[in-house]
Protein backbone atom coordinates (compact mmCIF):
# COMPACT_ATOMS: atom_id res chain seq x y z
CA UNK A 1 0.00 0.00 0.00
CA UNK A 2 1.21 3.52 -1.30
CA UNK A 3 2.60 5.85 2.02
CA UNK A 4 -0.04 8.32 0.98
CA UNK A 5 -2.91 6.00 0.82
CA UNK A 6 -2.20 4.93 4.35
CA UNK A 7 -2.18 8.11 5.79
CA UNK A 8 -5.71 9.18 4.20
CA UNK A 9 -7.01 5.66 5.62
CA UNK A 10 -5.40 6.98 9.22
CA UNK A 11 -6.56 10.39 8.84
CA UNK A 12 -10.42 8.84 7.80
CA UNK A 13 -10.09 6.91 11.30
CA UNK A 14 -9.23 9.93 13.03
CA UNK A 15 -11.93 11.82 11.93
CA UNK A 16 -14.81 8.79 12.48
CA UNK A 17 -13.29 8.47 15.69
CA UNK A 18 -14.05 12.19 16.30
CA UNK A 19 -17.30 12.31 15.08
CA UNK A 20 -18.35 9.27 17.31
CA UNK A 21 -16.80 11.19 19.82
CA UNK A 22 -18.49 14.34 19.27
CA UNK A 23 -21.78 12.62 18.61
CA UNK A 24 -21.73 10.97 22.36
CA UNK A 25 -20.45 13.88 24.18
CA UNK A 26 -23.71 15.63 22.48
CA UNK A 27 -26.09 13.21 23.94
CA UNK A 28 -23.97 13.39 27.11
CA UNK A 29 -24.85 16.82 26.68
CA UNK A 30 -28.18 17.09 25.73
CA UNK A 31 -29.98 13.99 27.04
CA UNK A 32 -33.32 14.36 25.61
CA UNK A 33 -32.11 14.15 22.17
CA UNK A 34 -29.99 10.97 23.78
CA UNK A 35 -33.76 9.69 25.20
CA UNK A 36 -35.29 10.15 21.67
CA UNK A 37 -32.54 7.95 20.10
CA UNK A 38 -31.78 5.28 22.89
CA UNK A 39 -35.86 5.35 23.03
CA UNK A 40 -36.02 4.25 19.02
CA UNK A 41 -32.74 2.09 19.73
CA UNK A 42 -34.96 0.18 22.41
CA UNK A 43 -37.99 -0.36 20.44
CA UNK A 44 -36.58 -0.97 17.40
CA UNK A 45 -33.04 -3.04 16.84
CA UNK A 46 -33.14 -4.32 20.76
CA UNK A 47 -36.33 -5.31 20.32
CA UNK A 48 -35.55 -8.87 19.79
CA UNK A 49 -32.82 -9.09 22.01
CA UNK A 50 -34.61 -7.80 25.13
CA UNK A 51 -37.56 -10.52 23.86
CA UNK A 52 -34.68 -12.75 24.31
CA UNK A 53 -33.09 -11.46 27.36
CA UNK A 54 -36.50 -11.52 28.60
CA UNK A 55 -36.98 -14.97 28.26
CA UNK A 56 -33.83 -16.18 29.70
CA UNK A 57 -34.50 -14.22 32.67
CA UNK A 58 -38.21 -15.91 33.57
CA UNK A 59 -36.20 -19.32 33.14
CA UNK A 60 -33.05 -18.28 35.95
CA UNK A 61 -35.95 -16.96 38.22
CA UNK A 62 -38.72 -20.19 37.83
CA UNK A 63 -35.56 -22.22 38.55
CA UNK A 64 -32.70 -20.47 40.92
CA UNK A 65 -35.45 -18.49 42.63
CA UNK A 66 -37.84 -20.99 43.57
CA UNK A 67 -37.05 -21.79 47.12
CA UNK A 68 -36.80 -18.29 47.66
CA UNK A 69 -40.16 -17.60 46.36
CA UNK A 70 -41.45 -20.62 48.30
CA UNK A 71 -39.83 -19.41 51.79
CA UNK A 72 -41.72 -16.21 50.86
CA UNK A 73 -44.88 -17.89 49.81
CA UNK A 74 -44.85 -19.92 53.27
CA UNK A 75 -44.09 -17.04 55.70
CA UNK A 76 -47.26 -14.48 53.70
CA UNK A 77 -49.40 -17.60 54.09
CA UNK A 78 -48.51 -17.25 57.67
CA UNK A 79 -49.32 -13.80 57.83
CA UNK A 80 -52.56 -14.32 56.07
CA UNK A 81 -53.97 -16.42 58.69
CA UNK A 82 -54.18 -13.47 60.89
CA UNK A 83 -55.64 -11.19 57.58
CA UNK A 84 -59.45 -11.74 58.01
CA UNK A 85 -59.34 -11.00 62.15
CA UNK A 86 -57.00 -7.93 61.48
CA UNK A 87 -59.39 -7.11 58.63
CA UNK A 88 -62.70 -7.18 60.44
CA UNK A 89 -60.75 -4.96 62.98
CA UNK A 90 -59.90 -2.30 60.50
CA UNK A 91 -63.37 -2.26 58.60
CA UNK A 92 -64.82 -1.80 62.64
CA UNK A 93 -62.76 1.11 63.57
CA UNK A 94 -62.57 2.46 59.99
CA UNK A 95 -66.56 2.37 60.62
CA UNK A 96 -66.70 3.99 63.62
CA UNK A 97 -64.21 6.70 62.93
CA UNK A 98 -66.65 7.37 59.74
CA UNK A 99 -63.97 6.38 57.16
CA UNK A 100 -64.92 4.40 54.09
CA UNK A 101 -63.59 1.48 52.34
CA UNK A 102 -59.78 1.70 52.14
CA UNK A 103 -58.18 2.23 48.81
CA UNK A 104 -56.34 -0.89 47.26
CA UNK A 105 -53.63 -0.27 44.45
CA UNK A 106 -54.01 -2.06 41.43
CA UNK A 107 -50.20 -3.59 40.92
CA UNK A 108 -48.41 -5.10 37.00
CA UNK A 109 -45.88 -7.66 38.11
CA UNK A 110 -42.20 -7.70 36.00
CA UNK A 111 -39.69 -9.18 35.62
CA UNK A 112 -36.01 -6.55 35.43
CA UNK A 113 -33.66 -7.34 32.66
CA UNK A 114 -30.54 -6.75 34.70
CA UNK A 115 -27.56 -4.91 32.32
CA UNK A 116 -23.82 -5.66 32.00
CA UNK A 117 -22.64 -1.64 32.46
CA UNK A 118 -21.79 -0.96 35.73
CA UNK A 119 -24.37 1.75 35.83
CA UNK A 120 -27.10 -1.25 35.78
CA UNK A 121 -28.24 -0.23 38.95
CA UNK A 122 -29.37 3.79 38.64
CA UNK A 123 -32.09 2.94 35.92
CA UNK A 124 -33.37 -0.81 35.39
CA UNK A 125 -35.38 -1.96 32.30
CA UNK A 126 -38.73 -3.73 33.58
CA UNK A 127 -40.85 -6.51 31.39
CA UNK A 128 -44.30 -4.38 31.63
CA UNK A 129 -44.98 -1.55 29.56
CA UNK A 130 -47.84 0.31 28.27
CA UNK A 131 -49.81 -2.77 27.04
CA UNK A 132 -49.83 -4.11 30.63
CA UNK A 133 -51.74 -0.85 31.75
CA UNK A 134 -47.61 1.24 32.97
CA UNK A 135 -47.44 4.47 33.06
CA UNK A 136 -44.52 7.34 33.71
CA UNK A 137 -44.55 7.95 37.34
CA UNK A 138 -45.92 4.42 38.66
CA UNK A 139 -44.05 3.83 41.75
CA UNK A 140 -41.77 0.08 41.19
CA UNK A 141 -41.61 -1.83 44.99
CA UNK A 142 -39.81 -5.07 45.77
CA UNK A 143 -41.11 -7.22 48.44
CA UNK A 144 -38.17 -5.60 50.48
CA UNK A 145 -39.24 -1.96 49.97
CA UNK A 146 -39.37 0.84 47.62
CA UNK A 147 -37.30 0.67 44.64
CA UNK A 148 -37.95 3.54 42.15
CA UNK A 149 -40.27 5.28 39.96
CA UNK A 150 -40.92 4.15 36.19
CA UNK A 151 -39.83 6.95 34.18
CA UNK A 152 -39.98 6.11 30.84
CA UNK A 153 -43.06 3.82 28.91
CA UNK A 154 -42.86 1.57 25.74
CA UNK A 155 -45.45 -0.51 24.35
CA UNK A 156 -43.81 -3.56 26.26
CA UNK A 157 -41.18 -2.41 28.50
CA UNK A 158 -40.31 0.33 30.63
CA UNK A 159 -37.66 1.94 32.43
CA UNK A 160 -37.57 2.82 35.96
CA UNK A 161 -35.13 5.42 37.57
CA UNK A 162 -34.53 3.85 40.75
CA UNK A 163 -32.94 5.51 44.31
CA UNK A 164 -29.69 5.21 43.25
CA UNK A 165 -29.63 7.22 40.37
CA UNK A 166 -28.36 11.09 41.58
CA UNK A 167 -31.86 12.52 40.43
CA UNK A 168 -34.00 10.16 42.23
CA UNK A 169 -36.07 12.08 45.05
CA UNK A 170 -39.04 11.05 47.33
CA UNK A 171 -41.20 12.52 50.36
CA UNK A 172 -40.57 10.73 53.17
CA UNK A 173 -41.21 10.40 57.34
CA UNK A 174 -40.10 7.85 60.23
CA UNK A 175 -41.91 5.72 61.83
CA UNK A 176 -42.47 6.00 64.65
CA UNK A 177 -41.97 9.73 65.16
CA UNK A 178 -43.81 11.29 62.23
CA UNK A 179 -40.59 13.16 61.18
CA UNK A 180 -40.44 14.36 57.37
CA UNK A 181 -37.78 14.72 54.61
CA UNK A 182 -37.40 14.13 51.43
CA UNK A 183 -34.82 11.01 50.71
CA UNK A 184 -32.49 10.75 47.76
CA UNK A 185 -28.72 9.06 47.44
CA UNK A 186 -26.28 9.94 49.70
CA UNK A 187 -23.90 10.52 46.61
CA UNK A 188 -20.18 9.76 47.26
CA UNK A 189 -16.92 9.00 45.31
CA UNK A 190 -15.54 7.25 47.93
CA UNK A 191 -17.77 5.00 49.53
CA UNK A 192 -18.18 1.37 49.20
CA UNK A 193 -21.65 1.26 50.50
CA UNK A 194 -24.85 2.18 48.89
CA UNK A 195 -26.63 4.57 51.17
CA UNK A 196 -29.66 7.06 51.61
CA UNK A 197 -30.08 10.03 52.81
CA UNK A 198 -33.09 11.63 54.43
CA UNK A 199 -32.62 15.67 53.98
CA UNK A 200 -35.03 18.26 54.79
CA UNK A 201 -35.54 17.32 58.59
CA UNK A 202 -35.72 20.41 60.95
CA UNK A 203 -33.23 21.05 63.08
CA UNK A 204 -35.63 20.57 66.51
CA UNK A 205 -35.98 16.61 65.10
CA UNK A 206 -33.83 14.06 65.83
CA UNK A 207 -34.35 10.53 64.47
CA UNK A 208 -32.98 7.71 66.59
CA UNK A 209 -30.98 4.75 64.67
CA UNK A 210 -33.06 1.90 63.74
CA UNK A 211 -36.20 4.21 62.92
CA UNK A 212 -38.06 3.05 59.79
CA UNK A 213 -38.29 5.32 56.98
CA UNK A 214 -41.29 5.51 54.77
CA UNK A 215 -42.59 7.12 51.69
CA UNK A 216 -45.15 9.81 53.06
CA UNK A 217 -47.40 9.75 50.19
CA UNK A 218 -47.21 13.95 49.25
CA UNK A 219 -46.59 14.27 46.02
CA UNK A 220 -48.55 12.11 44.65
CA UNK A 221 -46.52 9.84 43.29
CA UNK A 222 -45.62 6.87 46.00
CA UNK A 223 -48.09 5.93 47.78
CA UNK A 224 -47.70 6.44 51.40
CA UNK A 225 -46.14 3.61 53.85
CA UNK A 226 -43.34 1.55 51.74
CA UNK A 227 -40.58 0.69 53.70
CA UNK A 228 -37.54 2.79 52.30
CA UNK A 229 -34.85 1.84 54.69
CA UNK A 230 -33.70 2.47 58.55
CA UNK A 231 -31.51 4.86 60.39
CA UNK A 232 -28.30 4.24 60.68
CA UNK A 233 -26.24 7.65 61.71
CA UNK A 234 -26.20 11.12 60.98
CA UNK A 235 -24.03 13.15 58.37
CA UNK A 236 -22.44 16.67 58.78
CA UNK A 237 -24.23 19.42 57.87
CA UNK A 238 -22.48 22.10 57.02
CA UNK A 239 -25.36 25.21 57.01
CA UNK A 240 -26.78 23.76 60.17
CA UNK A 241 -30.21 24.63 59.05
CA UNK A 242 -31.48 21.05 58.64
CA UNK A 243 -30.59 17.32 59.58
CA UNK A 244 -29.63 14.88 57.39
CA UNK A 245 -29.19 11.11 58.17
CA UNK A 246 -27.96 8.19 56.59
CA UNK A 247 -30.08 5.56 55.84
CA UNK A 248 -29.52 1.91 54.79
CA UNK A 249 -31.94 0.95 51.81
CA UNK A 250 -34.55 -1.36 51.95
CA UNK A 251 -34.20 -2.85 48.51
CA UNK A 252 -31.23 -3.60 46.34
CA UNK A 253 -31.99 -2.48 42.96
CA UNK A 254 -28.55 -4.46 41.63
CA UNK A 255 -30.73 -7.57 43.33
CA UNK A 256 -34.20 -7.09 42.38
CA UNK A 257 -35.35 -9.68 39.72
CA UNK A 258 -39.29 -9.52 40.42
CA UNK A 259 -40.62 -6.59 41.10
CA UNK A 260 -44.19 -5.13 41.25
CA UNK A 261 -45.62 -1.78 39.55
CA UNK A 262 -47.90 0.58 41.36
CA UNK A 263 -49.99 1.34 39.00
CA UNK A 264 -50.67 5.09 39.59
CA UNK A 265 -53.80 5.79 41.76
CA UNK A 266 -54.38 9.19 39.80
CA UNK A 267 -56.52 6.97 37.48
CA UNK A 268 -58.43 4.97 40.01
CA UNK A 269 -61.48 6.14 41.23
CA UNK A 270 -61.36 7.78 45.13
CA UNK A 271 -64.66 7.88 45.84
CA UNK A 272 -65.56 4.81 48.20
CA UNK A 273 -62.25 5.81 50.42
CA UNK A 274 -64.85 8.61 51.85
CA UNK A 275 -68.16 8.57 53.57
CA UNK A 276 -71.29 9.15 51.46
CA UNK A 277 -72.83 12.66 52.01
CA UNK A 278 -75.43 12.54 54.54
CA UNK A 279 -77.26 15.53 53.40
CA UNK A 280 -80.30 15.04 51.54
CA UNK B 1 -10.20 -12.56 -1.95
CA UNK B 2 -12.74 -15.55 -1.61
CA UNK B 3 -10.89 -16.58 1.61
CA UNK B 4 -10.58 -12.90 3.15
CA UNK B 5 -14.35 -13.08 2.77
CA UNK B 6 -14.84 -16.71 4.05
CA UNK B 7 -12.97 -15.56 7.12
CA UNK B 8 -14.83 -12.18 7.66
CA UNK B 9 -18.06 -13.90 7.44
CA UNK B 10 -16.97 -16.47 9.96
CA UNK B 11 -15.91 -13.73 12.20
CA UNK B 12 -19.46 -12.36 12.17
CA UNK B 13 -21.06 -15.62 12.81
CA UNK B 14 -19.07 -15.48 15.86
CA UNK B 15 -19.88 -12.16 16.81
CA UNK B 16 -23.72 -12.90 16.55
CA UNK B 17 -22.60 -16.05 18.32
CA UNK B 18 -21.68 -13.90 21.05
CA UNK B 19 -24.64 -11.49 20.81
CA UNK B 20 -27.13 -14.25 21.38
CA UNK B 21 -25.05 -15.65 24.49
CA UNK B 22 -25.04 -12.14 26.06
CA UNK B 23 -28.94 -12.15 25.73
CA UNK B 24 -29.73 -15.18 26.04
CA UNK B 25 -27.32 -17.08 28.87
CA UNK B 26 -25.84 -13.75 30.51
CA UNK B 27 -29.29 -13.46 32.41
CA UNK B 28 -29.27 -17.28 33.86
CA UNK B 29 -25.78 -17.14 35.15
CA UNK B 30 -27.15 -14.39 37.55
CA UNK B 31 -24.76 -12.01 39.42
CA UNK B 32 -25.00 -9.07 36.57
CA UNK B 33 -22.26 -6.99 37.75
CA UNK B 34 -19.58 -9.53 37.84
CA UNK B 35 -21.04 -11.97 34.81
CA UNK B 36 -18.66 -11.64 31.92
CA UNK B 37 -19.49 -8.78 29.30
CA UNK B 38 -20.42 -10.59 25.52
CA UNK B 39 -20.74 -7.62 24.04
CA UNK B 40 -17.62 -5.96 25.33
CA UNK B 41 -15.86 -8.92 24.13
CA UNK B 42 -17.50 -9.21 20.52
CA UNK B 43 -16.56 -5.46 20.14
CA UNK B 44 -12.85 -6.33 21.22
CA UNK B 45 -12.62 -9.14 19.19
CA UNK B 46 -13.71 -7.22 16.05
CA UNK B 47 -11.58 -4.10 17.03
CA UNK B 48 -8.17 -5.86 17.17
CA UNK B 49 -9.15 -7.26 13.86
CA UNK B 50 -9.80 -3.94 12.38
CA UNK B 51 -9.03 -0.10 11.57
CA UNK B 52 -9.17 2.43 14.58
CA UNK B 53 -12.18 4.21 12.61
CA UNK B 54 -14.37 0.78 12.03
CA UNK B 55 -13.20 -0.31 15.70
CA UNK B 56 -14.64 2.99 16.66
CA UNK B 57 -17.87 3.28 14.89
CA UNK B 58 -18.68 -0.46 16.44
CA UNK B 59 -18.03 0.73 19.82
CA UNK B 60 -20.04 4.35 19.64
CA UNK B 61 -22.82 1.30 17.84
CA UNK B 62 -22.29 -1.10 20.76
CA UNK B 63 -22.11 2.04 22.86
CA UNK B 64 -25.18 3.42 22.01
CA UNK B 65 -26.89 -0.12 22.77
CA UNK B 66 -25.67 -0.36 25.91
CA UNK B 67 -27.08 3.31 27.14
CA UNK B 68 -30.49 2.03 25.73
CA UNK B 69 -30.50 -0.79 27.69
CA UNK B 70 -28.96 1.35 30.76
CA UNK B 71 -30.40 4.68 30.39
CA UNK B 72 -28.58 6.21 33.64
CA UNK B 73 -26.41 8.81 31.21
CA UNK B 74 -26.93 8.64 28.01
CA UNK B 75 -23.80 8.99 25.95
CA UNK B 76 -21.53 7.82 28.91
CA UNK B 77 -21.75 3.89 27.18
CA UNK B 78 -21.26 5.22 23.81
CA UNK B 79 -17.99 7.55 24.72
CA UNK B 80 -16.13 4.92 26.91
CA UNK B 81 -17.18 1.92 24.06
CA UNK B 82 -15.82 4.40 21.33
CA UNK B 83 -12.57 5.38 22.97
CA UNK B 84 -12.13 1.29 23.85
CA UNK B 85 -12.51 0.11 20.19
CA UNK B 86 -10.42 2.82 18.68
CA UNK B 87 -7.52 2.23 21.43
CA UNK B 88 -7.66 -1.76 20.80
CA UNK B 89 -7.70 -1.20 17.57
CA UNK B 90 -4.88 0.96 18.05
CA UNK B 91 -3.26 -1.00 19.85
CA UNK B 92 -3.63 -4.41 17.77
CA UNK B 93 -1.56 -2.62 14.91
CA UNK B 94 1.30 -1.66 16.86
CA UNK B 95 2.53 -4.63 19.64
CA UNK B 96 -0.49 -7.21 19.80
CA UNK B 97 1.32 -10.68 19.13
CA UNK B 98 -0.97 -13.95 19.02
CA UNK B 99 -0.61 -14.59 22.48
CA UNK B 100 -3.48 -16.22 24.85
CA UNK B 101 -2.24 -14.26 27.68
CA UNK B 102 -1.96 -11.23 26.12
CA UNK B 103 -5.06 -10.90 24.37
CA UNK B 104 -6.71 -12.01 27.65
CA UNK B 105 -5.02 -9.42 29.10
CA UNK B 106 -6.09 -6.37 26.57
CA UNK B 107 -9.93 -7.81 27.14
CA UNK B 108 -9.74 -7.54 30.46
CA UNK B 109 -7.98 -4.13 29.96
CA UNK B 110 -10.38 -2.94 28.11
CA UNK B 111 -13.31 -4.12 30.17
CA UNK B 112 -12.21 -2.11 33.28
CA UNK B 113 -11.00 1.54 31.15
CA UNK B 114 -14.93 0.96 29.94
CA UNK B 115 -16.83 0.58 33.19
CA UNK B 116 -14.26 3.42 34.65
CA UNK B 117 -15.25 5.44 31.68
CA UNK B 118 -18.79 4.82 31.90
CA UNK B 119 -18.59 5.88 35.78
CA UNK B 120 -17.08 8.76 35.66
CA UNK B 121 -18.99 10.18 33.28
CA UNK B 122 -21.91 9.14 34.99
CA UNK B 123 -21.11 11.09 37.78
CA UNK B 124 -21.11 10.27 41.69
CA UNK B 125 -23.76 7.80 42.80
CA UNK B 126 -25.37 6.14 46.02
CA UNK B 127 -22.40 3.55 46.39
CA UNK B 128 -19.67 5.61 45.45
CA UNK B 129 -16.82 4.48 42.64
CA UNK B 130 -14.61 2.59 44.82
CA UNK B 131 -16.20 -0.92 44.77
CA UNK B 132 -17.33 -0.34 41.31
CA UNK B 133 -13.86 0.80 40.16
CA UNK B 134 -11.76 -1.65 42.54
CA UNK B 135 -13.88 -5.35 43.04
CA UNK B 136 -16.98 -5.09 40.54
CA UNK B 137 -14.71 -4.06 37.48
CA UNK B 138 -11.63 -5.83 38.04
CA UNK B 139 -13.90 -9.32 38.52
CA UNK B 140 -15.83 -8.44 35.73
CA UNK B 141 -12.60 -8.06 34.01
CA UNK B 142 -11.59 -11.42 34.96
CA UNK B 143 -14.59 -13.10 33.62
CA UNK B 144 -14.71 -11.57 30.35
CA UNK B 145 -10.95 -12.17 30.09
CA UNK B 146 -11.63 -16.15 30.72
CA UNK B 147 -14.62 -15.96 28.91
CA UNK B 148 -12.53 -14.36 25.64
CA UNK B 149 -9.57 -17.13 26.25
CA UNK B 150 -12.22 -19.99 25.78
CA UNK B 151 -13.85 -18.43 22.68
CA UNK B 152 -10.00 -17.53 21.27
CA UNK B 153 -9.35 -21.40 21.50
CA UNK B 154 -12.79 -22.49 20.71
CA UNK B 155 -12.58 -20.69 16.92
CA UNK B 156 -9.09 -20.22 16.71
CA UNK B 157 -9.25 -21.31 13.19
CA UNK B 158 -12.38 -19.46 12.64
CA UNK B 159 -10.91 -15.89 13.96
CA UNK B 160 -7.49 -16.70 12.23
CA UNK B 161 -5.69 -16.64 14.85
CA UNK B 162 -2.60 -18.74 15.84
CA UNK B 163 -2.20 -18.78 19.66
CA UNK B 164 0.63 -19.56 21.47
CA UNK B 165 0.99 -20.78 25.04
Amino acid sequence: MAPGSDRSLSRRDNALFLVCVALSVVMLVRPDWGNRVTSMVRVSVLRPFLWMQQRAEESRTSRAAFDRLRAERDSAAYAAQFLPSLRAENQRLRSLLGLGKRLTIPYVPAEVLHQSVPTDGRTLILSAGQNQGVQPFDAVVSSAGLLGVVRWVEPDRSVALTWAHPEFRASAFTQPGQVFGVIGPALQVTGSEQLLQLKGVAIRDSVPIGTLVTTSGLGGVYPNGIPVGTVFGQATEETGWERIYLVRPAANPEEATQVLILRNPKGTPVGQAFVADSAP
Amino acid sequence: MIQIRADRSRLWIVLGLLAVLHFAVRPRLGMSSVAPDFLMLALLLYAIRSRPGAAAVAGFLVGLAGDALAPSRIGAGALAHTVVGYVAAWGRAVFFPDNLFVNGLVIALGVWIRNAIVLIASGPAAGGLTMALLVWSPLQAITTAFTAALVLVLFQRWLDIRLEA
